[in-house]
C-alpha cells in the first residue's frame, strides 16, 4: 500500500543489476502501486537493460485496525494464495517493510524453509514512520526475519537483536 | 483539489508548508527543503502517526502546534530556527544486503 510501496522502492533504488528477477506481490485492493511499480521499473530498465520483474497480488490480509481473531482468519485467507505464489517463485531474498500482505508471504516462506522446499532470506525493514513502536507486521516478524531493520536508534535499543543503519529511505 | 496524482509541483512553488502529520506529507516536503507546520490533531490520529511528527520536532526540523493554536503559531513562528532534513541513504542498505547475500 502507499507509503509501504514509496518506501520498499526506495530502499531497492540502490541495489545492483544481481537483484534481478524482482517479483512484487501487493494486495489486491491497492491501486495506486501498480503504477508506482512500473514507472520505478522503467526508470531502473534504463540503467539495467536486463532487469526483470513481475507482479502478483494476494488478497489483503488486515484492514487498518482490524480485530486480532478476524486478521487471523483473513491472513490465513490470504495464505491460500501466498502458498502457491511463494512455491511457484521460489524465492532466494525477501524483502519486505510491513504491511500486512508481507506476513502471509514471509509465513508460506518459513513453511517452504521448513519442508525443505526452499530456503529464502527474509529481510524486513519497519517503515521509517516507526519511531518508537513496532507495527503489528514487524513484532511477529522480529521473531522469524533473519535481518530485521530499523530506523531509529530507539527502536534499536527496544529491539536488541535488530540491525540500525540509520535513515535508510 | 481532491486528490492529485503527486503534490510535487505544488510544494516545489510553496514558501511554507501546513500539514497534518501524516509521514507522506512531512517527508515530501521535508525533503524538498520547505518549512513545515505540522497540525495534530489527538482526536482524529492514532498512537502511531504521531511518532514521527513528534521525533521531527524534537530534532527540529518541523514546527508543531493543534488546531486552536496554528494561528498564534503562524503569528509567532521563527522559521530560521528550523534545521535541514538531511536525506535518507538506501546505498546504505544496499551495501548491507550485498553482504547478507553474499555479492560482494
Amino acid at each position: 500500500t502507499g507509503g509501504h510501496t514509496t518506501e520498499i522502492l526506495r530502499l531497492l533504488s540502490c541495489l545492483s543489476e544481481s537483484y534481478s528477477p524482482i517479483h512484487y506481490i501487493f494486495a489486491d485492493s491497492d491501486k495506486m502501486s501498480e503504477a508506482k511499480i512500473r514507472s520505478f521499473e522503467q526508470k531502473r530498465a534504463e540503467t539495467f537493460s536486463n532487469s526483470k520483474f513481475t507482479l502478483d497480488r494476494i488478497p489483503r490480509s488486515r484492514e487498518v485496525r482490524q480485530s486480532w481473531t478476524s486478521s487471523v482468519v483473513t491472513t490465513l485467507y490470504s495464505m491460500l494464495y501466498s502458498l502457491p505464489l511463494t512455491y511457484k517463485l521460489k524465492p532466494d531474498l525477501i524483502l519486505c517493510n510491513g504491511p500486512g500482505t508481507c506476513v502471509p508471504v514471509c509465513i508460506s516462506a518459513l513453511l517452504l524453509g521448513l519442508l525443505g522446499i526452499q530456503r529464502a532470506i527474509i529481510v524486513y525493514v519497519e517503515s521509517i514512520c516507526r519511531v518508537e513502536t513496532l507495527s503489528l507486521s514487524g513484532k511477529i516478524l522480529y521473531y522469524f526475519s533473519d535481518y530485521f531493520i530499523v530506523q531509529w536508534p530507539h527502536l534499536k535499543e527496544k529491539y536488541p537483536k535488530s540491525v540500525y543503519l540509520g535513515r535508510i529511505v | 483539489f481532491r486528490f492529485k496524482d503527486s503534490l510535487a509541483e505544488d510544494l516545489r512553488s510553496a514558501d511554507l508548508v501546513i500539514s497534518h502529520a501524516g509521514a507522506g506529507s512531512c517527508l515530501e516536503t521535508l525533503e524538498k527543503g520547505k518549512p513545515l507546520v505540522v497540525v495534530i490533531n489527538e482526536k482524529l490520529m492514532n498512537n502511531h502517526q504521531l511518532e514521527l511528527a513528534k521525533q521531527l520536532h524534537r530534532d527540529g526540523h518541523v514546527l508543531c502546534c493543534n488546531c486552536s493554536t496554528l494561528v498564534e503559531t503562524l503569528q509567532s513562528m521563527d522559521l530560521s530556527t528550523l534545521k535541514p532534513f538531511p536525506p535518507g541513504q538506501p546505498e546504505k542498505f544496499a551495501l548491507f544486503l550485498d553482504k547478507v547475500v553474499g555479492f560482494q
